[in-house]
């Protein structure tokens, strides 16, 4: 693959979940595609061992059982998923045939030539049929030039609009602040607001943060809050990190920091020692950003009753709620048994399984005949239901991650420096400049490694 | 013709001898084989693996685009300013660690090797650190630690209300220096134990005889005769100290991932190799670093080695 064939992909992330995604320009299709596809069977002979990397509280061990129940002649060998693992198998040419992935990890495997191409099973499945695949799956779509379009090369098990807020109402009651409204998105600046009027202090201690976001995902946050304003973290050919360049990408950046530097979110000066699903659910937090999955967990015995969940907030006042994870599954290319793990990939995400998880409410489900099964019976499920519909028609659009890098480049920078910037041993702008040069070199290596 | 007779009498023993020989080398080498075949599969082979992936730029996931360069990676680490800073954490950290690690480590000794009631207890009390899982010890060291939350400060609380020292994060280097030495030496104390047993008690009382203080017994005495077991434990601290990785990773402040580094001043070496590894895929660039830091702590315990002559004593010389 060339270089601007791996730009292209990148690029076409951007068109990740529409229907008619545009191809990118100076891309050759690559040889992957074909060598990882498999020959369409009528009826795939399935038996033998499937290894299934994936995580166990994911795949239970009674599915387990079920599933062998119900295909006899298929012996499944489970391993507990595990990145430094994973990498050792497939450098020992041994990969495990299905495995768990997210959304932006998929560029970055594909210019690696690790995905086999699953179109032609699901050319013949009755369970997993293309009109019924949810948005969000068009994550694991490529044609060899853009991801978004083309053959599937796996699927999500299921995803959110992953912008959302909750907040804890007693929270705001404490603060004397009014609830938002849940049928108006927030923009950001008042949810900067909110922070500090929610952050509750005993001299040095803070008792309550104001507001609460997944540390390890703020990189594709800033991505979602830039493209409003048709903006991206990235140039357009993936080649490099572009913020100081590009004022919007600064503001950003800065919106981020100075909420850090006011302490009303947890940052490395004062940190929380658990993510801020468990701060909120300990009633530590006022509001936490994160999409309708966490409505599963968001009321515990702290909360109970007093979570509304509220429309992803905007920059630019375009609204835009897009899945940044997209969890699915995907069948390696050097997968040993493919169509017996096409048995168990299908019963996964068509069959109990997928129906299980649509119940319980831990995500959108990935097939949207299955929309109707997500629970909506207490007051805050239904209320959760209400603001999901809203949601739906704002998350077809997707986020656009960097093929050259793994995911995690960018805020791994980001989350050094900023300790550096807030102990004022560099100031913002140096520490926009050192996390460019430290995204940038990577960059330069995967281009380099990949061209 | 006696000739002949004493040459083959000669022959006959030489025989013996050699199957003897034979049958010694034979044990010897079965006796040797199983560490043997595991010394070279697992530590020979994944080195001399390592030291060619170190002249590449393999990037952990698939062969197809590795490319070989020679002594690049080496060059690159000489240049590298994080690499740099990370060798100079851990510097101070072994500076801090080693020299407390052994003279705790020996006080404990020292006190545990007193003829007092219920030793046994205190020493099972002393070594218990030391067996308990380091992800456990870690987690609630984090629980007493934590900067709005934690035992410690919810104890100055008591004195100076809303105390939250960020403990964790503002003395990073502090902490890491008492859990590791805390974790690590009861090992120690027990080595060093058994060394200060071994020491013959006429000396000592030979010495108090001769009208010596119990501090100058200590110093005249026991110090010389231990630092055989001395030296052992400072090689292996250095070792150990050099190496450190987990402890620091263990102890940030934050939910641990892939994305999140421990403070800046627990970035030592191991865990910016930690991070060059596994969250930029330079699998390459990160031999090549492990390699340097073999060489580094080849280097260094050469050097102790060297030292020893000048003050490790040995019974028998």
């Amino acid at each position: 693959m060339g270089v601007g064939g791996l730009g292209a992909l990148g690029v076409g992330l951007a068109a990740c979940a529409q229907p008619t995604p545009t191809a990118a320009p100076q891309a050759e299709p690559t040889k992957a595609s074909a060598a990882t596809q498999v020959p369409p069977t009528a009826k795939p002979a399935a038996g033998g061992t499937v290894v299934f990397m994936h995580q166990r509280n994911e795949w239970s061990e009674d599915q387990e059982k079920q599933f062998m129940a119900a295909n006899p002649a298929i012996k499944v060998e489970f391993i507990q998923f595990d990145a430094t693992r994973f990498m050792a198998m497939n450098a020992a040419g041994n990969p495990p045939d299905l495995f768990r992935l997210q959304g932006p990890e998929v560029p970055d495997y594909l210019a690696r030539k690790i995905l086999k191409n699953l179109q032609p099973f699901f050319d013949i499945s009755t369970v997993l049929k293309a009109d019924d695949l949810a948005p969000s799956n068009n994550y694991y779509k490529w044609d060899g030039k853009t991801i978004g379009k083309g053959d599937l090369y796996g699927m999500c098990k299921d995803w959110s609009p992953d912008f959302t807020l909750f907040a804890n109402k007693k929270a705001f009651a404490e603060a004397n602040v009014p609830v938002p409204a849940d049928d108006k998105p927030l923009t950001y600046q008042e949810i900067a607001q909110l922070a500090s009027k929610l952050t509750k202090k005993e001299g040095d201690r803070t008792l309550r943060w104001g507001f609460g976001y997944h540390g390890d995902w703020i990189d594709r946050t800033m991505m979602n809050m830039l493209a409003e304003t048709g903006k991206s973290l990235f140039a357009d050919d993936f080649s490099r990190l572009a913020i100081s360049d590009n004022p919007e990408a600064v503001k950003v950046a800065r919106y981020w920091f100075d909420l850090a530097k006011a302490n009303v979110v947890a940052n490395p000066l004062n940190p929380s020692p658990q993510w801020a699903g468990d701060d909120f659910t300990k009633g530590l937090l006022g509001v936490v950003q994160y999409g309708y999955w966490f409505s599963a967990m968001a009321e515990s015995d702290v909360t109970k009753d007093n979570v509304v969940m509220l429309p992803a907030p905007t920059w630019a006042g375009v609204r835009r709620d897009p899945t940044m994870t997209a969890t699915g599954m995907a069948m390696t290319a050097k997968a040993k048994n493919p169509e017996a793990a096409w048995v168990l990939f299908e019963w996964y995400n068509g069959g109990q399984p997928a129906i299980d998880r649509a119940k319980s409410g831990w995500g959108v489900p990935a097939l949207k005949s299955q929309y109707k099964l997500m629970p909506a019976e207490t007051p805050f499920q239904k209320q959760c239901q209400k603001v999901l519909q809203g949601e739906l028609q704002y998350a077809s659009d997707a986020l656009q991650f960097n093929p050259f890098i793994k995911a995690d480049v960018v805020i791994t920078a980001w989350n050094k420096y900023l300790e550096q910037a807030l102990r004022g041993k560099m100031t913002f702008e140096e520490m926009l400049k050192s996390v460019e040069k430290e995204t940038n070199d990577a960059i330069k290596e995967g281009i380099s490694r990949l061209g | 013709m006696t000739a002949v007779q004493l040459s083959g009498a000669g022959r006959r023993r030489g025989w013996r001898f050699r199957g003897r020989a034979w049958r010694e080398a034979v044990s010897f080498y079965g006796f040797i084989a199983p560490w043997l075949i595991g010394f070279v599969l697992l530590s020979v082979v994944p080195l001399v693996f390592g030291l060619g992936i170190s002249l590449t730029n393999y990037d952990g996931l698939n062969l197809d685009s590795v490319r070989f360069l020679g002594l690049q990676n080496y060059a690159r680490a000489l240049h590298d300013a994080e690499a740099l800073f990370g060798i100079s954490r851990t510097a101070v950290f072994t500076a801090l660690y080693v020299p407390l690690a052994l003279t705790f480590a020996l006080f404990l000794a020292g006190l545990l090797n007193q003829d007092v009631r219920g030793r046994g207890a205190f020493r099972t009390l002393f070594y218990l650190p030391y067996v308990i899982p380091i992800g456990a010890a870690a987690w609630v060291w984090r629980l007493v630690a934590d900067g709005n939350y934690g035992l410690l400060n919810a104890l100055l609380h008591l004195l100076r209300p809303g105390t939250a020292v960020q403990w964790l994060a503002n003395y990073a280097t502090q902490v890491l220096v008492v859990f590791v030495v805390w974790t690590s030496v009861g090992g120690a104390m027990v080595i060093l134990l058994a060394g200060l047993q071994g020491i013959p008690k006429e000396l000592r009382e030979a010495a108090l005889i001769d009208g010596a203080t119990p501090l100058r017994t200590f110093f005249a005495i026991t110090v010389p005769l231990l630092t055989p077991v001395l030296f052992f434990q400072l090689v292996m601290n250095l070792i150990g100290a050099l190496q450190t990785m987990v402890a620091p990773m263990l102890l940030i402040p934050q939910p641990m991932g892939f994305n999140v580094l421990p403070p800046q001043d627990n970035r030592l070496y191991m865990t910016f190799v930690y991070f060059e590894i596994f969250t930029k895929a330079r699998f390459g660039y990160g031999t090549a670093l492990l390699w340097i830091l073999f060489l580094l702590v080849l280097a260094l315990t050469l050097v102790v080695f060297a030292t020893s002559r000048f003050w490790v004593h040995y019974e028998v010389e």
